[in-house]
């Protein structure tokens, strides 16, 4: 009779147990995926500029450990050999060096240009102007060996198709910033 | 007995469905490979990143190329292919660098090395809003030139992107073999 009584009890435990083991499947699944795939999101995720932070004209960021500051965005009209409808644009910025190891914080650098339809220009190879010695690029400010405290004047040289123009605006973006970049605001918005 | 008979008739089923699922497992390149966007000679084919579109195919017995201020002539032992196509870029600024064209019998050549420094090879820059135009040059046998298929995609591991697959359709044969309309020098000094 106890035996009996013991058996049912049990059985009546286990059934209980199996079926918190069920509904907290429901928790652990999910929980597994997402502890599987972090790795994978976080990588996916630092390897493109997806959120911008924007920075109104004049202003100054902080970004990737230093002091980003556009200071001049104009085309370079009526040169020749171009595709038709193409037009040069440089972008210049004044970045004032706060941690100067910018090897690892400025690596992947990526100045862009980016349209009110989100289309991307990367610096472009056709166009070069010759430029002043002190100004450089991102990639070659990072082996320049600036130290804190200096500034450093960037230029980028792109081309856009004429249409493009009224509505570009410069961004940056750095590997230790990702998915963050800077979104320049022109003077006119 | 009848037992029995249903269960070797079921191991049979099982046999022959595991082995329906060997031979037709994908392999691990094709599950990983490119994802083919097709079109034809002429259409404009749009990958995830550019979009192509093939304008003309050429053939020729000799190409003239300049070689540092220098114009030297290529020969072959097969034939020179040209095609011109024209790039554009979808959303953000990118490099085309891989072409190869796929004969009937499944050779599939690389574009030439042997022209490193003319204007319009790939790897071709391209920017949103601004098309280009590029030539690919492939050296091939004769055999190769009718129905192939042009492949192009933006990098040589293109493992889940997309690739241009572009039909050429036919090419008549002339009587010494080599596709008609095969002219005997080429210019490749010439703008695109």
């Amino acid at each position: 009779m106890t035996a009996r009584v013991l058996d049912r009890e049990s059985g009546r435990s286990e059934q209980k147990w199996g079926r918190r083991s069920l509904w907290s499947l429901l928790l652990l699944v999910p929980l597994a995926l997402a502890i599987e795939a972090y790795d994978s999101v976080k990588a996916l995720l630092s390897d493109d500029d997806l959120f911008p932070r924007r920075v109104a004209w004049g202003e100054t960021a902080r970004f990737g450990g230093s002091d980003w500051k556009l200071t001049d965005l104009r085309g370079a009209f009526g040169m020749s050999n171009l595709p038709p409808d193409s037009v040069p644009v440089l972008a210049d910025f004044q970045v004032k060096i706060g941690n100067p190891d910018l090897q690892n914080l400025w690596l992947g650098c990526r100045i862009m240009l980016i349209d009110k339809d989100g289309r991307r220009w990367s610096p472009t190879s056709i166009v070069s102007l010759k430029t002043t010695d002190n100004v450089q690029t991102c990639i070659s400010a990072i082996f320049s060996g600036a130290k804190s405290g200096d500034t450093l004047n960037l230029r980028e040289t792109f081309l856009v198709p004429k249409e493009a123009t009224k509505t570009i605006q410069p961004a940056v973006g750095v590997a230790s910033e990702r998915p963050h970049f800077l979104l320049f605001q022109l003077e006119k918005d | 007995m009848t037992r029995k008979l249903a269960n070797i008739i079921l191991l049979f089923v099982a046999v022959s469905l595991c082995y329906g699922l060997q031979v037709s497992k994908p392999r691990y390149g094709d599950l990983i490979g490119p994802i083919p966007s097709r079109g034809r000679l002429g259409d404009t084919v749009v990958g995830r990143s550019f979009e192509v579109r093939v304008e003309k195919v050429k053939f020729a017995h000799n190409l003239k190329v300049d070689r540092f201020g220098e114009a030297k002539i290529l020969t072959t032992g097969g034939v020179w292919a040209v095609v011109t196509v024209e790039f554009a870029a979808r959303a953000q600024s990118m490099t085309v660098a891989v072409a190869s064209w796929r004969g009937p019998t499944g050779l599939t050549y690389d574009q030439t090395e042997r022209l490193s420094f003319t204007d319009g090879l790939l790897p071709v820059a391209v920017d949103p809003g601004l098309p280009k135009k590029a030539r690919l040059i492939f050296e091939m046998r004769p055999a190769e030139a009718s129905n192939a298929n042009l492949l192009i995609s933006e990098k040589l591991m293109s493992a889940l992107d997309s690739q241009a697959e572009i039909s050429l359709g036919p090419v008549a044969t002339g009587s010494d073999g080599l596709p008609a309309g095969t002219v005997e020098m080429l210019d490749m000094t010439q703008p695109i």
